[in-house]
């Protein structure tokens, strides 16, 4: 069997069809989990009781399980959740009204914020303590400090690391076809389902998947340059 | 004016300040001297609610502040009224020199962007960092950092301006820089309470010293008296340590 190149130009083609939902899964699991990331670190650092504990355990389980098992488990635990709270409190709404890149998101959310989480924090943690004081000392409340001083300053020593996360949240996209979600993954296959050329069509996606990655990257080094740009000079 | 009643502050078991009493007059300048351990960074932390007092009352202006039913209300209020001077300068470091000098008047006093530029560009002329508004801290020298650090709390405008050992984290060709801006600026009748280890500096600008030595003041008053002719034994055996230190420093 011989590899054949053009099918591979081809299969690239047709796989752009699906680039729209691999990059909504991505940005939509990414963006809601950096939100759900940075409400955990902040329970967890501050100890805020009753949430505290739970904030653990959510990100012990989530990273203790994975990717794969939460979208699963959200596929076919939260339709039956739904549909027994809307049956209990006489809604109309049905769980089947939920498409099903709407489990994707949930799941894919959930997953990354736990994995946020822990970067958000190294972060925070790693803000020297004298930036807060600072920041109290001329009057600032405990939000307006973590807004204006510490959360940039957090985020820039974690850039790197939500980058990777991004990364990992990309190519976990393609677990989204488990679900019946036509992701670049997923339209490779149907694109090889009609002449068995699957390798040329996965060739196809890794290529796709890389010059992505090497996009994400090379963002991240552009943008970690101009943020760091304070970090320049270093006089003293 | 600013009133401490009977503060007290313990960490764990270890009791840090037992009962300080302190009042200070507007425009009075406070130096606070004693031994390493002896609480002086403490107070100050106090007085700027970054440590929390297990008991008494501090009231700065027109606002008192009981330390044991404090709520966050209090804690925010009190903390406007005072601005901190930290020996490691804690200058926002993703922050340009004036924009570390605006944060507080945009942010915390709501003041127009235009004006609170002026108001910042003014203090900054006012320490000698006219020609540094856009430089960050990384980019600064130590004692240009502590200008800055200064700056900061000025423009403020609080009622008391609180310098923790302002000079000690600096090379010694820098001090002088340091202690020079704070000079004018005490002659402009700021209020002031200062932790330093620079005697000769501390005699010349202060016309209220405080010794502290184990959580307590041992004893207070003016610079003469005290430096001159200190009433208690271990005021006298500190000033002879730090004075020969100091010769010996020559
Ligand atoms: N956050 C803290 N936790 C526990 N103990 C502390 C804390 N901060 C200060 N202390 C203790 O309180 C005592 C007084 O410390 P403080 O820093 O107020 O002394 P100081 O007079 O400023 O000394 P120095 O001249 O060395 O700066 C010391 O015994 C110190 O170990
Ligand atoms: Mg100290």
């Amino acid at each position: 069997m011989q590899l054949d190149f053009s099918f591979i130009g081809t299969a690239l083609l047709s796989l752009f069809k699906a680039l729209p939902n691999t990059l909504l899964i991505t940005a939509v699991s990414v963006l809601v989990g950096f939100l759900i990331g940075t409400a955990v670190a902040l329970i967890r650092i501050y100890r805020v009781p009753v949430l505290h504990p739970i904030a653990s355990g959510y990100v012990l389980f989530v990273r203790g399980t994975p990717m794969l098992m939460h979208l699963l488990l959200i596929y076919f635990g939260l339709p039956m959740l739904i549909d027994s709270i809307a049956g209990a409190l006489g809604w109309g709404f049905r769980s089947t009204a939920i498409p099903l890149i709407g489990f994707v998101y949930i799941s894919f959310s959930i997953t990354a914020g736990a994995y946020m989480s822990e970067v958000v924090r190294a972060g925070i943690t790693a803000v020297n303590r004298g930036q807060l004081e600072a920041a109290y000392s001329i009057g600032m409340t405990t939000p307006q400090a973590l807004r204006r001083i510490v959360m940039p300053q957090a985020l820039a020593v974690s850039l790197p690391n939500l980058s990777n996360n991004l990364i990992g949240m990309l190519h976990g996209s393609t677990l989204a076809f488990t679900v019946s979600v036509v992701e670049i993954n997923a339209q490779a296959q149907i694109v090889a389902a009609s002449n068995w050329k699957f390798l040329e069509a996965y060739i196809a996606a890794a290529l796709l998947f890389w010059g992505m990655t090497i996009l994400i990257e090379r963002g991240t080094a552009l943008l970690e340059r101009r943020i760091n740009n304070y970090n320049r000079g270093g006089v003293a | 004016m600013i009133k401490l009643s009977r503060i007290s502050k313990s960490f764990g078991k270890n009791q840090v300040l037992k009962d300080i009493t302190l009042s200070v007059e507007k425009g009075e300048v406070v130096v606070i001297l004693g031994p390493s351990g002896s609480g002086k960074t403490t107070l100050l932390r106090c007085l700027n609610y970054l440590e929390r007092p297990n008991d008494g009352t501090i009231a700065i202006g027109d606002y008192t502040v009981d330390c044991k039913h404090a709520g966050k209300k209090d804690i925010h209020q009190l903390r406007q009224k005072s601005a901190m001077v930290f020996q490691h300068y804690n200058l926002f470091k993703h922050k340009t020199a004036l924009e570390n000098v605006m944060e507080g008047l945009v942010i915390v006093q709501k003041l127009p962007k235009e004006e609170a530029r002026k108001r910042s560009v003014e203090v900054l002329e006012k320490v000698g960092l006219g020609a540094k508004l856009d430089a960050y801290p990384s980019q600064l020298s130590g004692g240009q950092q502590q200008r800055v650090g200064i700056a900061r709390a000025l423009a403020l405008n609080p009622e008391v301006i609180l310098f923790d050992e302002p000079t000690s984290a600096l090379d010694p060709e820098l001090v002088g820089e340091v202690l020079d801006v704070i000079r004018k600026i005490a002659n402009e009748g700021i209020t002031m309470i200062v932790v330093t280890h620079e005697m000769s500096f501390a005699r010349e600008v202060s016309n209220h010293v405080v010794f502290m030595d184990g959580g307590v003041i041992v004893e207070e008053g003016k610079p003469n008296e005290l430096f001159g002719a200190p009433k208690e034994e271990r005021t006298k055996q500190f000033l002879k340590r730090i004075t020969s230190d100091w010769v010996y420093n020559i």
